[in-house]
């Protein structure tokens, strides 16, 4: 498939590289590469994207897998996409701030403490987004094992207390 | 003089939407902002897995009502690519019809808003005067002025007539027009000049590192647009340019702004006068997947990003959505800084965050202490009856 040469060269100066970090990976159109890899490298992967010239970090997207949190670091120069996913563990769990390489991840960091409950190392202490203040503590919305049922009820009785 | 830190918002004096911004101030000087945000959080990505695709069409519209034909194309396109779904180019050209009048009435909207809030009223009410024609086309096209409903899984829901193309293209001939004039307003008009010019600056480098999109990019010379880095729609057969404009100040997204209008009016008149035949949309079950896509959209605003994983079953397992205003945010602190507070709306602004605007009034009634709610018909009757009761005659 010689429409994906870029997509294939980039992949594999990636794994190349970074041969013990990447775990997987798959081409799945053009213009969209998906990798998964280790915690510990992905700082480093993300510098050397960003000297190739994959500057824009569009978003972080949270998930819960059941077993297991992470993220999915959306990582473009416009033409390409790369997303770089990371996983870690329920219990405890922790990523490394990307704000060294990609300064504008601020708000997207604070989505991942907000809304999953996953601490991020390095992220300066500020003010709660996007949840508001006085949202209940230690709810994490997007978690799976929260229901929406629940955090309704829990919400509404919140609401009839403070009137 | 010692240094004072100042609230702006959040309940906004020149936006309608609740957001905050700490100034530390110099006398007049900007010395330091910070922008914070969350005060309207809606849980929109939780409610979004526990309702089905389709139900999802009209949750996600609704996350801004003006871009809210590009949040659906986005999440849209993201499921029908799990769901390896082909639709008719047809359906693709309607859609880039409705996009590109999505940012026509976006961007004159703005351009009313940034009037508005130099202190240029009369440019504000010509432009939302004109701004009325496109939401017409709109409703033409679609039967609402905000909230279209034309897309749905595998196409969109209505077909466009000979009738009703006619119609529009003579709308948009006087838009070209009008646009031409605002064209000519923006960059000649001393006091528009005055305010702008050198405001709130935004230099390439900045705007790269923190990752500016859209128009607040394009008017740093940055030549980013996501209709031509990876077309979508049927934007790679259409021929249109990609506006940059080097000054890296307010001036510059007015700029970069109003010569869009003309290039959207330019792509309409090319579909409207060339539209592919065939059906207008294919049948997909409401189950789709397993898999997950990602897909970037130019809203008016700039870079929409949505992910969408699906498990198989109705419901999806993860939608993600960033919207354009956040991305701008990131930078906004920035162009705050060392300039003057009588500038800090008109900066904030120049990033056009989004706001809504319904066509219903609550009323409420202090002797009587009850409410009611009126409808525009309503409205019009009532106040044509006030008037009348005082003295004014309608011919």
């Amino acid at each position: 498939m010689s429409e994906l040469t870029k997509e294939e060269e980039i992949l594999k100066e990636i794994k190349d590289k970074f041969s013990d970090a990447v775990e997987n990976s798959i081409i799945q159109r053009k213009s969209r590469i998906w990798i998964d890899v280790s915690e510990n490298a992905k700082l480093d992967i993300m510098r050397y994207l960003k000297e190739k010239g994959y500057y824009h970090l569009s978003t972080i997207t949270g998930f819960d897998e059941g077993e297991k949190l992470g993220a999915i670091y959306h990582i473009t120069n416009h033409k390409i996409i790369i997303n770089l996913r990371v996983r870690t563990q329920k219990e405890n769990p922790i990523l490394k701030s990307v704000l060294p390489v990609y300064p504008s991840a601020t708000s997207y960091e604070r989505e991942l403490e907000d809304l999953f409950g996953i601490k991020i190392d390095g992220l300066p202490e500020g003010r709660n987004y996007p949840l508001p203040e006085g949202f209940p503590k230690g709810v994490h919305p997007l978690r799976k094992d929260v229901k929406l049922e629940e955090l309704n009820k829990m919400l509404n009785e919140k609401c009839i207390k403070e009137e | 003089m010692s240094k004072m830190q100042i609230p702006l918002g959040p309940q906004h004096p020149a936006l309608k939407e609740p957001e905050n911004f700490m100034l530390v101030l110099d006398g007049e000087m900007i010395l330091d902002a910070t922008v914070n945000l969350g005060y309207n959080h809606r849980g929109v990505e939780k409610a979004a897995e526990n309702r089905n695709y389709i139900q999802d069409i009209y949750l996600i519209e609704r996350i801004c009502g003006i871009c809210s034909h590009s949040h659906v194309s986005c999440y849209i396109n993201a499921v029908e690519e799990i769901a390896k779904v082909e639709v008719p180019q047809r359906a693709k050209a309607i859609r880039t019809i409705v996009a590109e009048l999505e940012r026509i009435h976006s961007h004159l909207l703005w351009l009313g808003v940034a009037a508005f809030e130099l202190g240029y009223d009369t440019l504000f009410m010509y432009t939302w005067r004109d701004r009325e024609q496109v939401l017409d086309c709109l409703e033409l096209l679609t039967g609402n002025r905000v909230h279209y409903g034309i897309n749905t899984i595998g196409g969109v829901r209505r077909d466009i007539t000979k009738e009703q193309a006619d119609e529009i293209l003579k709308k948009i001939k006087y838009l070209h027009e009008r646009t031409s004039y605002y064209v000519g307003v923006v960059t000649e008009e001393p006091t528009f000049l005055a305010r702008t010019q050198n405001v709130g600056k935004l230099p390439k480098d900045i705007a790269l590192e923190l990752n500016a999109v859209g128009p607040t990019a394009r008017a740093s010379g940055i030549e980013i647009d996501v209709r031509k880095d990876e077309p979508y729609f049927i934007y790679d057969q259409l021929d249109f340019k990609v506006i940059t404009y080097h000054s890296e100040d307010v001036f510059g997204r007015a700029v970069v702004r109003v010569l869009e209008v003309i290039e959207s009016i330019k792509i309409i008149e090319q579909i409207l006068k060339n539209l592919p035949e065939g059906p207008i949309s294919v049948k997909v079950g409401w189950k789709i997947g397993p898999g997950e896509a990602v897909f970037r959209y130019e809203a008016p605003r700039g870079e929409d990003i949505h992910y969408v994983k699906a498990n198989g079953t109705e419901y999806p397992e993860r939608v993600k959505v960033r919207a354009p205003t956040l991305a701008n945010f990131q930078s906004l602190p920035y162009c705050l800084k060392n300039g003057y507070l009588a500038d800090a709306v008109i900066t904030i602004a120049a990033i056009d965050p989004c706001m809504s605007c319904t066509d219903r009034a609550v009323v409420y009634d202090i002797k009587k202490g009850k409410k009611e709610i009126f409808d525009w018909e309503e409205l019009r009757k009532y106040s044509i009856e006030f008037y009348r009761k005082k003295g004014v005659k309608f011919s």
